[in-house]
């Protein structure tokens, strides 16, 4: 930041220039960060503390300088709420399907497609193309893939079974179908990161291994995933905080449903707040949310940064 | 034959089965992936009594374009489109902008106080947006916002993402250059528009190809601002379709195929700057 050599007289000269009795380059620097500075300030800072304070209060969206002082009873209520504990239920049961088969399956595609394939570029264009779909998309699309009437997965189960499942209409099957149909739109993201990565590992590397006689197991096991750890805790990470903030899927295939299945933390604040009008609430969901993420942070960076 | 041949010849087909497994497994799964594409393309021109049948038809027997005419004509498709285009549009522009300013002020300028304002814009990087919505959504209304294109698009912009990659890449970016340009005489605006945006053009392009793409996508805040049916995004009144009483299987498909054609068109021309920039993301956060 400040580390740069002054040794030209220009920058000297610039140095003494003065505005008001300010250095001409704080006045700059300050005009130059200003209009990010503000947009950043009133839509990402602002609101962020604003939360908090909300989250304290029995928010009155139509008078808020009315709303009512309650201290931690949001949160109180929250942890005593069936309905928040189901859609925690939910959300942890689909980042436990979702986020380990995103970050396998994307290591194993960057590692498959960095061998000697035929073909590489457009295995990469299609491992890569649903991740540039939009959530509206990819839930209408596999709302006819899974559906029980006319879908495509039931007619092909339909010779091998007689009565094939409602994928969106069973309690035990809609999350995972729902987890599926997410790791179909993102794991592409994934492999392309760990495709980078992997091509970033030396590969005198493995021309040494291979001199000590080591299998492909071990290649992989004392090369290639040390080489690749910072990917993976990012890539991990990632889809836990994504993962962990599920909303669209359940809302637009299943209404949380059959018999709140499907809900999820983020559908139940978008819920409390913007159908029921409980601000307060809501922002009280979203403040739990934050601490549950930042807690899955350290733990990742504990077990997987540290662990050589 | 001797040992050694026959060991080599059968460590050679060891290698090519193995390779065959591998191909098998990639294509496989491509295969796998495309399917549902392929699936919604094909059922997008199908006339309504193939689409009710059970048998799925994958190379349909009639073709229709009533899906698509129906869509361009009696849906406000064609709004939502330019909302999205000038929503995505918008927001890229001023994120290249206002994220080049700052982070050139950061790096390439010398003022007290600058590294708090890095860490602060670093660690707001751990503030999850979806936490954020319902003050956010407050905010936005007080200042009269709901319902226009500045209530998303000025959030988006807040986003810290560009700050930090383009932080990164000017950081690096050598003193020399800067200060031959002040030796002659370039002003401040000068370096940054002459020398460090020029230099930065691939990054830049990355950036604003992601962030389109980002926008052009984005779903739960759209939702919450955007009320009125005229001023939705594409997302946004694709699924207010499918909710809504008109349950035509072919019309979701052909809403789902021209939501998507512009992404896929943009795709196809920039698929090495987008890749880039999501590449960008996964090695610059970390490293």
């Amino acid at each position: 930041m400040g580390l740069r050599n002054r040794f030209t007289t220009g920058e000297n000269e610039r140095a003494q220039q003065t505005v008001f009795g300010v250095r001409k380059e704080t006045v700059e620097g300050i005009a130059w960060s200003l209009p990010y500075l503000a947009v950043f300030s009133v839509f990402l800072i602002w609101p962020a503390l604003k939360g908090f304070y909300m989250s304290l209060h029995n928010w009155d969206p139509f008078v808020p300088s009315e709303s009512e002082f309650i201290g931690l009873e949001n949160y109180i209520e929250l942890f005593n709420d069936p309905v928040f504990w189901d859609a925690m239920k939910g959300t942890i049961y689909f980042v436990a399907l979702s986020v380990p088969l995103l970050v396998l399956l994307g290591l194993g595609l960057a590692l498959g497609v960095n061998k000697n394939v035929k073909g590489k570029t457009v295995l990469r264009a299609i491992y890569f193309s649903p991740y540039i779909l939009t959530v509206a998309v990819v839930t209408l699309i596999w709302s006819e893939v899974y559906s029980e009437g006319y879908g495509l997965i039931n007619y092909y189960l339909g010779f091998v079974m007689s009565d094939p499942p409602g994928w969106l209409t069973s309690t035990n099957l809609a999350m995972p179908a729902l987890a599926f149909m997410t790791v179909w739109w993102l794991v592409g993201f994934n492999f392309v990161i760990f495709l980078a990565a992997r091509q970033g590992v030396p590969e005198r590397l493995y021309e040494a291994a291979r001199l000590d006689g080591a299998s492909t197991w071990r290649a992989f096991k004392d090369v290639t995933l040390p080489q690749m750890r910072n990917s993976i805790l990012f890539v991990v990470i990632i889809q836990f905080i994504l993962q962990f903030q599920v909303f669209a899927q359940p809302f637009v295939l299943t209404s949380g449903g059959p018999r709140g299945s499907t809900d999820t933390l983020v559908y139940y604040l978008y819920r409390s707040a913007f159908s029921q009008h409980q601000y307060g609430y809501g922002a009280a969901i979203g403040y739990v949310l934050v601490m549950i993420l930042v807690v899955i942070a350290l733990i990742n960076f504990k077990v997987i940064g540290t662990n050589d | 034959m001797t040992d050694a041949t026959t060991e080599q010849t059968s460590r050679f087909d060891d290698v090519s089965l193995q390779s065959l497994g591998t191909h098998a497994v990639l294509y496989g799964v491509a295969l796998l992936m495309a399917i549902p594409y392929l699936y919604t393309i094909s059922r997008s021109f199908q006339p309504r009594r193939y689409l009710t049948d059970p048998q799925p038809y994958w190379i349909p027997p009639e073709i229709t374009f009533d899906h698509y005419q129906y869509l361009l004509t009696e849906s406000l498709f064609v709004q939502w489109t330019i909302n999205t285009f000038v929503i995505a549009g918008g927001a890229t522009i001023i994120i290249l902008v206002i994220d080049s300013m700052i982070a050139f002020s950061l790096t390439r300028l010398d003022w007290p106080g600058q590294s708090i304002v890095m860490g602060v814009i670093l660690a707001s990087f751990m503030v999850p947006y979806y936490m954020n919505i319902v003050p956010l959504y407050t905010v936005v209304s007080d200042l009269g916002l709901v319902n226009s294109y500045l209530g998303v698009i000025l959030p988006a912009v807040a986003s810290p993402l560009g700050v930090f990659l383009l932080y990164q890449f000017f950081r690096d970016i050598p003193d020399e250059y800067e200060e031959a340009a002040r030796l002659d005489g370039f002003s401040t605006f000068q370096i940054y528009y002459r020398i460090v945006l020029p230099l930065a053009r691939p990054i830049l392009a990355s950036l604003a190809l992601f962030m389109f793409v980002y926008n052009w996508n984005a779903f739960l805040w759209p939702l919450i601002v955007l009320s009125d049916e005229a001023a939705y995004t594409l997302p946004i009144g694709l699924v207010n379709l499918y909710q809504g009483n008109i349950t035509t299987p072919g019309l979701h498909m052909a809403v789902t195929v021209l939501a998507s054609l512009p992404l896929f068109i943009v795709y196809l021309f920039f698929q090495g700057e987008i890749v880039r920039a999501v590449q960008i993301q996964g090695t610059g956060t970390t490293g």
